[in-house]
C-alpha cells in the first residue's frame, strides 16, 4: 500500500491547514498576555505600559510581600477555595438535574427556565436583591455562605446545559442493562452511568469553578469582610496598577499551563499502564 | 420467575386464574425505567435556586415599583421608574427633535444587543472550526482535551488584569505598534485598536469565543465515527457530509454556546470601560451607574429590562434549535 | 501567611458573636481588660474595621495605627461601586468608613452614620477654616458645589442644621483641589486655562473622568471658560443647563476629541504614561506617580479656580461601646500627624496642617504645602524618590490653591436627569 495516497496528502494538508489556525487563533486569545508576560519584569521604577524602564523581578517579589492595598495572597487564598466548593457543588447539581430531565416530569418546564434565568440576572442586581433580604433577616454575608451561594446560582446553568448535552448522547440500554442484571440503582449509576458522563462532570466543574474564580459583579455586596480576589484587584486598582497584577496574571497562566502538563502525564502514564 | 409461584397449575386445559395486578405490573416494559426518584434528584438544587435566586429576584421586581428617595428607596408603589425608562419628552411632538426616538435606556439596550449579535457571529465563525479541529482532526483524547484547556487557560487570570493587559498591547507605545514600527510596516503607531468600535468588538471575541468552542468541541465529539465512514462509502463529498451530518448533529452544541455568549455579552460592563475607553454605554453600565448614586428603582427596571431581552434571544435560539426535543 | 486569612465558619447571626470570632484571638483575652502600659503587644481585641478606597485605606496606615494604639486597625478596600454600596446598605460590617462630601445628600438623609461629638474630637480646634467655613484665609472664594461646609453640621439626631453645631457628619481629612494635567512634551505648551480641555489643538488626546458627578464638573468649568455658559451654580445645575452642557459634549464627542474616559485612578496613569492622552482629567497622585514612571506631567494651575473635594473619616450608626471608643481613637490619631504625612507624600492635604508639620521633614514641608523649591530629593510614602531637587510644586502653596477653589464635586437635585443625559453622551 501506497503511503502517500493524494487522499492521505489532502488529509495531511486540511489538518495542517487547521493546525496552523489552531496556532493563530491560540496566539489570538492569548494576545494581552503577551504584553503582561513582558511587563511583568518591568523595572522597578516602571509601570504598566511601555516602555520598559528596565527589567527586574520586583513586582513578581511583590506577590509574596503583603500587599499595600489589601490582601492579595488571602484574597488569592479565598477565591481558590470558593471556586473549588463552587466546581463540586455545580458538577453534583448539574448531574442530577440533567439525570432529572432524561425524563418528563410535572413543572419540567417551569425548572428548566428558572434554571436559565440564573444566568440572565445582572449581577449586580442580584447582588443588591440578596444583600437586602440578608440585611432584612438579620444575616451578614460572608464569602463562604452568601457569595457562594450565589455563584452557584450562576454556574449552575452552564454546568447543566454541558450535562444535558453529554445525556443527550447518552446511550440508555447500558444501563437498563446492568439493571436487568439486578443491580441496584446506585450500582448501575458508580459503575455504568459516572464513568460515561465523567467527561461532561468535568466539564461542568471545570466551568464552575472558572466562572466562580473570577467572578465580581455578583459578589460585591456578599462577600462580607473578605475580599475574593476580584474584588481585592478592583480595590487596588483604586489605587495603582501596577505590573504585580501582570506577575499574578503571568504567575497563575504558567501554573495553569504547568497543570494541563501534569494531566497529559499522569494521563499517559495511566493510559499506558491500562494496556 | 416469581410469575410461576403464584399462578396455580391445574394443566394445560382450562381457565388460569388471571394473574394478581402486581405480577402484571411487573411484567410491563417501560422504556426508560429505573433511575432515582426524580424528586430526590431536583430537590437540592431547586431548594438552592428558590431562595438564592427566585426570592432575590422577586425583591428586584418589587423594588422596580418602589420609590426613589435620593439615598435608597421607600416602599410603596409608584410607576415612576418605568416612567423614566420609557419616557422621552417629544415622543409625540413632530417639531421636537426628539420625535419618535427611543429613550436613551431603550437605545442603550438596543445598542447592546447590536454589539452584542456582531460579536456572537464572529465568535461562531472563528470558534466552530477550532472546535471542529478538536474533535475532528485531533485523534487522542488527551490531546484534545488538553489544546481545548490550553484555550480555556485565559479565563484563569483575572478578567480585570487581562482588561488592563490590552493597553499595553494595542496602544500608542504598546506592543503591537512597536512590531509594525519596526517593521515598517506603518510610520506612525496605528490607534484605531484601542478605544474604537473595532477594537472593543475584537476585546470581545477574544475574551468570549472559548465559551462557544466547548460546546460545539462536545456535540461533535459525539459523533460516531462510523456514520461518517458510512456516509463516505456512500459517495457523499466532504460539504455535503457536513452539511447532512456534521452540522445537524453538532446544533445542540451551537445553540448552548450561543446561548451563553448571548447571555455573557448582554450583561457586560467593564470591557467597555477599559478597551473602548468608557465611549459607550451598555445596560450593564446603566444599572451600575444608578446603582451608585443609591437610585436602586431605577437599577431594576433596567436590569428587569435587560432580563427580559435575554430571555427573548435565549427563548428564540431555543426555538431554532430544539434542545429539549432532541432528549 | 498572616493571620488575616480565611475566616474559619461558625454561623453567622449576631454582632457580638460574629465579631468575636473575627477577633483574633479568643474572646476571653479580650475580656482581661486593658493591658496598660504595652502599646506594643498587640491585644487580643476585636479590630476596628474600616472601609474605603485605596486613599485611607492602605495596609501601611492600618498597621501603624494598629501599632500606635495597641487594637488592630482592619481595613477593607473597596472600588468606587461596591465601597457606596456598602457604606449604604451594611453598616453593621465597619466602624469607620472613609467617605465623601460629594456623597452626603445621599448618606445624611439615610442615617447610616452617627453624629459624631466634635467634644470627642481632641484636635478639633485645630481643624483648618477651609472645612469648617470654606474659607481658608479670610479673602478666599469657597466655591459652588458640595464643600464639606455646607455638610458638616447636624443635630444629635442626625439631621442638618444651619451653621456650626457640637455635632458633624463626619470629621473631615484629606481633601485636594483638583485641576487638569498634561504632558508638556505632547501638547507643547503650558495649559492655564479650563478652556483648553475642548480646544481643537488636543482632538483626539484628551480624556475625562467617567464619573457623571465628578466629570461634569470638569467640563462644565471648560464651557464656562470658553464664555459660552455661565452657569448659576455649577454643584447644582437646572435642567436647561445640562442640556447645553450635554450637547456641547455630544458634538464634541462625535468630532473624536476625547480619546478615553477613565474610571479609576490607574486608569488616568495609564493614559498618560502610554501616551494615549496629552491632556486629561486627573487626580494629584496621579501626577507623581507619573512622574515616577518617567514621564514628564505637570498638574495645572488654571486661572479659574480649583475643583475641590474633601474626604471624612465617619462612624457607623451600628456602632457602639467599646467600639464606639475604639472608632474615635481611630479617628483621632488620623489627625495625629503620621497619617496626614503619609497623604502629604502623595499630594493630598489634611485638615489639621500643625501636626503634618510636624511630621513631616522641613524639607518636604516646604515643598507639599509652601510650595517651596525641593531642598533635596524627595520621596512618596513607599520609598520611591518622585521629587528631584529644585522642583516646585504646581500651583503653589497649600493657602494659594485652596484660596481659588472655584467648584466642588457635588451631587445635584438633578442627578437623575444627569445620568441619564450623561448615559446618552457616552452612547453618542
Amino acid at each position: 500500500m501506497a503511503k502517500w495516497t493524494p487522499e492521505r496528502r489532502k488529509k495531511l494538508w486540511i489538518k495542517s491547514g487547521y493546525s496552523v489556525y489552531f496556532l493563530v487563533f491560540v496566539l489570538f486569545i492569548y494576545g494581552p498576555m503577551f504584553a503582561m508576560f513582558v511587563l511583568s519584569f518591568q523595572g522597578r521604577r516602571g509601570g504598566t505600559s511601555f516602555p520598559m524602564r528596565g527589567t527586574s523581578l520586583y513586582w513578581w517579589g511583590k506577590l509574596i510581600e503583603p500587599s499595600t492595598v489589601g490582601d492579595m495572597q488571602g484574597a488569592l487564598l479565598r477565591s481558590l477555595i470558593l471556586a473549588l466548593i463552587v466546581m463540586v457543588i455545580t458538577a453534583v447539581f448539574s448531574t442530577m438535574l440533567a439525570m432529572a430531565f432524561r425524563k418528563k416530569f410535572y413543572g419540567a418546564g417551569f425548572l428548566f427556565y428558572t434554571v436559565m434565568a440564573g444566568l440572565m440576572v445582572p449581577g449586580v442586581l442580584l447582588s443588591l436583591g440578596m444583600a437586602t433580604l440578608m440585611q432584612f433577616l438579620g444575616i451578614s454575608p460572608h464569602w463562604w455562605s452568601s457569595a457562594l451561594a450565589v455563584h452557584v446560582v450562576w454556574t449552575l446553568p452552564f454546568g447543566f446545559l454541558v450535562m444535558m448535552a453529554v445525556f443527550n448522547r447518552f446511550d440508555e440500554r447500558l444501563e437498563e442493562a446492568a439493571r436487568d442484571m439486578g443491580a441496584s440503582e446506585w450500582t448501575v449509576f458508580k459503575e455504568v452511568t459516572f464513568p460515561l458522563i465523567l467527561p461532561g462532570v468535568v466539564a461542568a466543574g471545570l466551568f464552575g469553578f472558572t466562572l466562580s474564580y473570577d467572578e465580581f459583579a455578583r459578589t460585591t455586596l456578599l462577600a462580607g469582610e473578605f475580599n475574593t480576589l476580584p474584588l481585592d484587584i478592583n480595590a487596588s486598582m483604586t489605587q495603582r496598577i501596577r505590573p504585580t497584577l501582570f506577575a499574578l496574571g503571568t504567575a497563575s497562566t504558567i501554573f495553569s499551563l504547568g497543570m494541563i502538563g501534569v494531566f497529559l502525564g499522569i494521563y499517559s502514564i495511566l493510559y499506558r499502564r491500562a494496556r | 420467575m416469581a410469575q410461576l409461584d403464584h399462578a396455580p397449575h391445574p394443566g394445560l386445559i382450562g381457565a388460569q386464574p388471571a394473574p394478581p395486578p402486581e405480577v402484571v405490573e411487573q411484567t410491563k416494559i417501560y422504556r426508560r425505567e429505573g433511575g432515582f426518584p426524580i424528586s430526590w434528584l431536583v430537590a437540592p438544587a431547586t431548594l438552592w435556586l428558590f431562595l438564592f435566586l427566585v426570592v432575590p429576584l422577586l425583591s428586584i421586581v418589587v423594588f422596580s415599583f418602589w420609590k426613589s428617595t435620593g439615598y435608597g428607596m421607600e416602599p410603596g408603589f409608584t410607576l415612576d421608574a418605568y416612567q423614566n425608562y420609557f419616557e422621552v419628552e417629544g415622543f409625540f411632538d413632530a417639531s421636537h427633535r426628539k420625535f419618535l426616538t427611543p429613550s436613551v435606556f431603550v437605545s442603550t439596550l438596543f445598542s447592546t444587543f447590536k454589539f452584542t449579535v456582531v460579536v456572537m457571529f464572529f465568535c461562531l465563525l472563528l470558534g466552530y472550526p477550532i472546535a471542529y479541529f478538536l474533535a475532528m482532526q485531533v485523534k487522542a483524547f488527551k490531546w484534545q482535551l488538553s489544546l481545548f484547556l490550553v484555550c480555556m487557560v485565559p479565563f484563569w487570570t483575572s478578567y480585570l488584569i487581562r482588561a488592563v493587559a490590552w493597553i499595553p498591547m494595542l496602544g500608542r507605545r504598546g506592543l503591537l505598534n512597536t512590531f509594525l514600527l519596526y517593521m515598517d510596516i506603518v510610520d506612525k503607531p496605528v490607534t484605531f485598536l484601542l478605544y474604537s468600535e473595532f477594537g472593543y468588538v475584537m476585546a470581545l471575541v477574544q475574551i468570549y469565543v472559548v465559551l462557544i468552542v466547548g460546546p460545539i468541541f462536545f456535540s461533535l465529539a459525539k459523533i460516531d465515527d462510523d456514520i461518517l465512514e458510512a456516509a463516505r462509502d456512500m459517495g457523499a463529498t466532504s460539504f455535503q457530509i457536513f452539511r447532512e451530518i456534521i452540522g445537524p448533529l453538532s446544533l445542540p452544541g451551537v445553540a448552548i454556546g450561543l446561548i451563553f455568549i448571548f447571555v455573557m455579552l448582554m450583561g457586560e460592563f467593564a470591557t467597555a470601560v477599559v478597551v473602548y475607553g468608557g465611549k459607550t454605554s451598555t445596560t450593564g453600565t446603566v444599572i451600575l451607574n444608578f446603582y451608585g448614586v443609591a437610585n436602586y428603582p431605577a437599577s431594576a427596571v433596567n436590569a428587569l429590562m435587560l432580563m427580559l431581552a435575554m430571555m427573548i434571544g435565549v427563548i428564540v435560539i431555543l426555538r431554532v434549535v430544539n434542545i429539549r426535543k432532541e432528549l | 501567611m498572616t493571620k488575616r486569612k480565611i475566616d474559619t465558619a461558625t454561623s453567622a447571626k449576631k454582632v457580638i458573636s460574629r465579631r468575636k470570632f473575627l477577633g483574633t484571638a479568643a474572646a476571653t483575652t479580650a475580656a482581661a481588660g486593658a493591658i496598660t502600659g504595652f502599646p506594643a503587644i498587640v491585644r487580643a481585641a476585636d479590630p476596628v474595621r474600616t472601609i474605603g478606597l485605596g486613599v485611607s485605606i492602605i495596609n501601611e496606615i492600618q498597621s501603624q495605627a494598629g501599632k500606635d494604639l495597641g487594637f488592630p486597625v482592619r481595613g477593607q478596600a473597596l472600588g468606587y461601586g461596591a465601597m457606596f454600596g456598602k457604606m449604604l446598605n451594611q453598616n453593621e460590617q465597619y466602624e469607620v468608613a472613609e467617605g465623601y462630601y460629594n456623597d452626603y445628600d445621599v448618606m445624611v438623609p439615610a442615617k447610616v452614620w452617627q453624629p459624631i461629638d466634635t467634644k470627642r474630637i481632641k484636635r478639633w480646634d485645630q481643624v483648618t477654616n477651609l472645612s469648617k467655613t470654606g474659607k481658608l484665609t479670610a479673602d478666599s472664594n469657597p466655591g459652588q458645589g458640595d464643600a464639606p461646609f455646607r455638610h458638616l453640621w447636624i443635630d444629635a439626631n442626625g439631621n442638618r442644621v444651619d451653621g456650626p453645631s457640637r455635632y458633624i457628619t463626619s470629621v473631615p481629612s484629606w481633601h485636594n483641589a483638583d485641576s487638569l494635567g498634561y504632558n508638556p512634551d505632547e501638547t507643547g505648551r503650558k495649559i492655564e486655562s479650563w478652556a483648553e480641555l475642548f480646544s481643537p489643538d488636543f482632538k483626539g488626546r484628551v480624556a475625562l473622568l467617567n464619573t457623571p458627578q465628578i466629570g461634569v464638573m470638569d467640563a462644565a468649568m471648560g464651557i464656562e471658560a470658553l464664555g459660552l455658559k455661565k452657569f448659576g451654580d455649577k454643584g447644582d445645575m437646572t435642567k436647561p443647563e445640562i442640556d447645553f452642557m450635554v450637547d456641547f459634549l455630544i458634538k464634541k464627542k462625535k468630532e473624536g476629541h476625547f480619546r478615553a474616559f477613565w474610571e479609576t485612578f490607574g486608569q488616568s496613569v495609564n493614559l498618560m504614561v502610554s501616551g494615549e492622552v496629552a491632556l486629561e482629567s486627573m487626580w494629584s497622585p496621579a501626577v507623581t506617580a507619573i512622574k515616577a514612571e518617567g514621564v514628564s506631567c505637570i498638574y495645572a494651575a488654571l486661572k479659574e479656580g480649583y475643583r475641590g473635594w474633601h474626604g471624612g473619616l465617619s462612624i457607623s450608626a451600628k456602632t457602639s461601646g467599646k467600639a464606639l471608643d475604639q472608632a474615635y481613637e481611630y479617628i483621632n490619631w488620623w489627625l495625629d500627624g503620621w497619617a496626614g504625612a503619609f497623604v502629604a507624600r502623595q499630594g493630598y492635604y489634611m485638615s489639621v496642617t500643625d501636626t503634618v508639620k510636624t511630621s513631616l521633614e522641613p524639607a518636604e514641608w516646604d515643598y507639599w504645602y509652601e510650595g517651596k523649591p525641593a531642598a533635596k530629593e524627595l520621596s512618596d510614602p513607599f520609598g520611591t524618590p518622585i521629587v528631584p531637587k529644585g522642583e516646585v510644586r504646581d500651583g503653589g502653596s497649600y493657602w494659594d490653591r485652596f484660596g481659588n477653589i472655584a467648584v466642588w464635586n457635588s451631587l445635584m437635585k438633578e442627578n437623575d436627569y444627569l445620568v441619564k443625559r450623561w448615559t446618552e453622551f457616552l452612547q453618542a
